[in-house]
């Protein structure tokens, strides 16, 4: 523990001295009666303070939660020594905010004593926690004389990016073998009906079409389209990030890939991510919770990482990157890297359609409102539309979203162009 | 904890005004509130210009009375300058801090222990050096006592010196 004298010491010494200085001047007694106290405060700070013995333990009412959610800490200080008086501080990381009570505390310590100290954190922005470092500072009552040290009770948080609602999702192209929820073109066992045909010896009754057979005197069945799952990969453009944490494009591109790989996984696809960073970082697609999980933890660790790589999507595997998937690509459009690699994509025959964060509201908000920045951010708007249209005109449907608006709506326009792109094919 | 530090402020301020209520020292005064009560506010080192401001009103008051030795009133105005800062300074180590079970009331109860013990000390120190003025008569007395409160003040800052550990 590290010992010092406080800036008090150092005022009440000064006043000391000034009643002094007074006191010779003015040849009144009663001066020096006046700094007889003072001077008495300063004489007991140089008694030696006991060493504090103290413990400390941390206690958090959940270790995995998704932003915005809020938890509650419990840091519990045990005195083996009696204590005059302990101030504890827990440094905060920006991701963390004190939503009611302090995580700073003055305590009172008897010997044996426990006090629980509480107070609530909400979690502003996805990431992995570890915190656990309180810096404790031991003060005499008078609070001329302090002890600092820092006390190490690691605890770890886990913060989930926050899941947006989704109902409508942009449906693939094609479908792949396993059992889902989209209507395949193939007929086979479905609940949609499909073509009707002849009756051939092995079909079943119930399949059997009585109004076209009645019509036609012969017997015919109706055929049912097959339900099929689709390989959705989620590709996320971490090279590069526009706005003020928690919200730039990298946290607004998170979270739609965080919503958009929950609702494709209700509804039985199988779902992976691709982040491209200059090297690519991949999750390989597959369904079920403990996939959601991972796909959550690989999100959890996405961001912006520097590097001199950068990597060709041809030298992503073909189980990474199955050839019948739709690849939903969140971009900002902020780097050429990235377009080409969509590009490069939509050239091999993938599914392609791109989700495009604009940076432009996340970065208006960021700055003070000004002309300069007004007419910037025109003629950055400007420079989207034209990077936007030269990829449309390489049949990849590209939407923008505004971060502040619902991912639906910006999804929905995805969908219809995809449509519209379908329909001109 | 800002109402006593105002309370004690109020008490030192308008304790001078008892003495000699003059203009120069009525304006001494509100020079020395206004600090405090910016201190409060705005950070410590202002509450410290405050006491002394107050502690040169009082000196003033003194001055221009002319009066016989108030030694009591003396012990509890220094008694009241040292919980001013004290309480000051808790003040702002307190703040935006959650309190634990009894510490505000074992702090009081620490003041209030300081000023008995340093009241009772000033007035043994007055007994004492009643006494020795009456029984021994020291030529060169002012210098003898300035060379005395350089010596004290000296001594203070030794004893508190010690080296970080």
């Amino acid at each position: 523990m590290t010992t010092r004298l406080t800036p008090l010491a150092l005022s009440i010494t000064t006043v000391g001295a000034w009643g002094l200085v007074l006191a010779v001047f003015s040849g009144r007694a009663e001066l020096v009666v006046v700094v007889v106290p003072v001077l008495l405060a300063l004489l007991v700070t140089a008694r030696a303070p006991a060493t504090p013995d103290w413990s400390i333990a941390h206690a958090i009412s959940s270790a995995r939660v998704f932003e915005g959610e809020r938890v509650m800490v419990t840091v519990t200080v045990v005195a083996g020594e009696p204590v005059a008086l302990l101030e504890l501080f827990e440094p905060l990381p920006s991701g963390l905010r004190v939503v009611s009570g302090h995580n700073r505390g003055l305590f009172t310590l008897a010997r044996g004593q426990r006090v629980e100290w509480k107070y609530e954190v909400e979690c502003v922005r996805r990431g992995r926690v570890s915190l656990g470092t309180m810096h404790a500072r031991c003060w005499d009552r008078a609070g001329l004389h302090a002890g600092e040290t820092a006390m190490c009770a690691p605890w770890q948080l886990r913060v989930y990016p926050s899941v947006l609602p989704l109902r409508r999702l942009p449906g693939p192209r094609r479908t792949q073998s396993s059992v889902g929820n989209y209507v395949a073109p193939a007929v086979g066992e479905g609940i949609e009906p499909g073509d009707i045909r002849a009756f051939v010896p092995g079909d079943r009754i119930r399949h059997v079409n009585w109004r076209a057979s009645l019509r036609f005197r012969r017997l015919f069945v109706t055929q049912y389209h097959l339900e099929r799952n689709a390989d959705v990969i989620l590709m996320l453009d971490t090279l590069a990030e526009a706005g003020a944490a928690p919200d730039t494009t990298v946290d607004a591109s998170i979270r739609a890939a965080a919503a958009l790989a929950t609702a494709y996984l209700a509804r039985k696809d199988r779902v992976g991510l691709i982040e491209y960073c200059g090297p690519f970082r991949w999750v390989r697609p597959d369904s079920g919770r403990a996939h959601h999980e991972r796909l959550l933890e690989a999100l959890l660790r996405a961001d912006v990482m520097f590097s001199y790589v950068t990597q060709e999507v041809a030298l992503v595997p073909r189980r990474v990157l199955p050839p019948q998937a739709l690849v939903i690509a969140i971009s900002p459009l902020l780097d050429a890297r990235f377009e080409k690699a969509v590009v490069d994509l939509a050239a091999r025959g993938f599914d392609v359609a791109v989700l495009s964060p604009s940076p432009i509201p996340l970065v208006r908000r960021a700055r003070r409102a000004s002309t300069s920045v007004d007419l910037a951010c025109r003629l950055w708007t400007l420079e989207r539309t034209a990077r936007a249209e030269a990829l449309r005109r390489l049949g990849i449907a590209i939407v923008e979203w505004d971060p502040a608006e619902p991912l639906q709506a910006a999804l929905v326009g995805l969908t219809g162009a995809r449509r519209r792109r379908a329909a001109a094919r | 904890m800002r109402h006593l530090t105002a309370m004690l402020a109020c008490a030192l301020v308008g304790y001078p005004l008892l003495i000699a209520p003059a203009t120069s020292v009525l304006t001494l005064g509100v020079v020395a509130l206004a600090l405090c009560g910016l201190g409060v506010l705005l950070g410590m080192p202002l509450v410290v210009g405050g006491a002394v401001v107050a502690l040169g009103e009082y000196a003033l008051a003194l001055w221009l009375a002319g009066s016989p030795p108030r030694l009591v009133g003396a012990a509890l105005f220094g008694v009241g300058v040292t919980v001013l800062l004290q309480t000051a300074d808790f003040g702002w180590r307190a703040r935006r801090a959650t309190l634990g079970p009894g510490v505000v009331a074992s702090q009081i109860r620490y003041w209030a222990l300081f000023g008995a013990v340093a009241g009772a000390t000033a007035l043994v120190a007055i007994g004492v050096a009643s006494a020795a003025s009456a029984s021994v008569r020291v030529p060169w007395a002012p210098a003898l006592a300035t060379v005395g409160a350089a010596l004290a003040l000296v001594a203070v800052a030794f004893a508190v010196r010690r080296p970080e550990r």
